[in-house]
């Protein structure tokens, strides 16, 4: 049983591991801070597992543990945003390298949306991951209006980072 | 087109591949220990409720038992020490059932609240104690004054000085303690939960 339920976790998660990855890479700023962020991400999942009914999608119930770890249980602060590790370096080298501008794009989002705090990080990356507004206002536990008023802002705050 | 619509087509196409993790070390991951505010808020909480409860182990009860004899306040020390016990278990209670009760799963603003009310509950409980310890001064200096009336009024403004001073000084101390434990753990989820709960006041 209890075999079982670790195997159908290890699937459920490897395959979703690229939601973790994008909430890790938002509300952190280096390689360090990222791996454990995830690995608190993943101990928390894991953790509540049992609790996961499969009345919803494995991933919209992802979403909602993996971002109440980072915005409430993780404690490191990413008050540093200017720190970058050699990995970013080599990110940014490489996206010169190819000269590709979907990747630099991609990078300058990234970058623009750990500059914000965390809730407004929280709607963008929902907003980006074409979630409704009613998903949001559950997620987050606030109202569909609220969701939506504090969206608009949210956007306004990224659109001026990303064109000052 | 809106200038976030061009950077949400690099985010929908970002390749999703690039930091697998393997099942293996996911596997390490699960099994590893979580180092999450709520852990140590319950660590924190526990020390507090221990330390609180020992620091009765260093009072002498005999030479005390005789001084409060002597004052005349035996009874009232002893009801009054039965009414804290009561309250120390009731606060156990509470402290382990909102700890209980913190659920990552609820949504964001329904845990941090849940999270805030478990440290509230902890906080309380040592400014109870703070209080208990206030009234008994309290209690012994009056009496002390009131049987020793050979006391000066020197003596007695001193006296008073003294005793108010020792006070501030150990909730001081306590609010110190309080700024930094809590104030390094939760500054991010204050003012994440006053960024959210704006949003109702609005």
């Amino acid at each position: 049983m209890r075999k079982n339920l670790e195997k159908n976790f290890l699937d459920d998660f490897e395959a979703n591991q690229n939601i973790v990855h994008k909430i890790c890479r938002i509300y952190t700023t280096n390689q360090s801070d990222h791996n454990d962020l995830f690995q608190e991400i993943t101990i928390q999942v894991w953790k509540n597992y049992g609790k996961f009914r499969g009345d919803a999608k494995f991933s919209t119930w992802l979403y909602r543990v993996a971002l109440n770890t980072a915005i409430s249980l993780y404690r490191k602060s990413t008050k540093n945003i200017k720190t970058q590790d050699i990995s970013d370096v080599t990110y940014k080298i490489k996206a010169v390298e190819y000269d590709d501008t979907e990747e630099r794009q991609l990078k300058s989002l990234y970058t623009a949306i750990q500059q914000l705090n965390d809730i407004d990080k929280a709607l963008v990356f929902l907003y980006l991951e074409d979630k409704s507004y009613d998903e949001i206002s559950d997620t987050l536990g606030i109202s569909n209006v609220n969701a939506r008023v504090k969206m608009n802002r949210a956007k306004d705050k990224l659109k001026k980072i990303l064109n000052p | 087109m809106d200038v976030l619509e061009k950077y949400k087509e690099a985010w929908d196409n970002q390749d999703n591949d690039t930091k697998k993790v393997s099942q293996v070390e996911i596997y390490k991951m699960m099994k590893s220990k979580s180092s999450s505010i709520v852990k140590w808020i319950f660590i924190i909480g526990m020390i507090e409720f221990i330390l609180l409860g020992c620091s009765y182990l260093f009072i002498d009860f005999e030479e005390s038992n005789k001084i409060y004899d002597d004052l005349g306040i035996k009874n009232f020390v002893v009801y009054s020490q039965v009414v804290l016990g009561a309250i120390v278990i009731y606060y156990l209670y509470k402290f382990y059932i909102n700890y209980r009760s913190i659920s990552v799963t609820e949504n964001t603003k329904s845990l941090m609240n849940q999270i805030v009310t478990t440290r509230r509950t902890v906080k309380n409980y040592v400014f109870i104690n703070l209080g208990y310890l206030a009234i008994m001064f309290s209690v012994i200096t009056t009496m002390s004054f009131k049987k020793f009336d050979d006391f000066s009024n020197m003596q007695t403004i001193g006296a008073i000085i003294g005793m108010v001073f020792f006070l501030a000084v150990i909730l001081g101390l306590t609010w110190l303690f309080y700024q930094l434990i809590y104030g390094i753990l939760l500054r991010k989820l204050y003012r994440n939960y006053k960024d959210l709960a704006k949003l109702d006041d609005e």
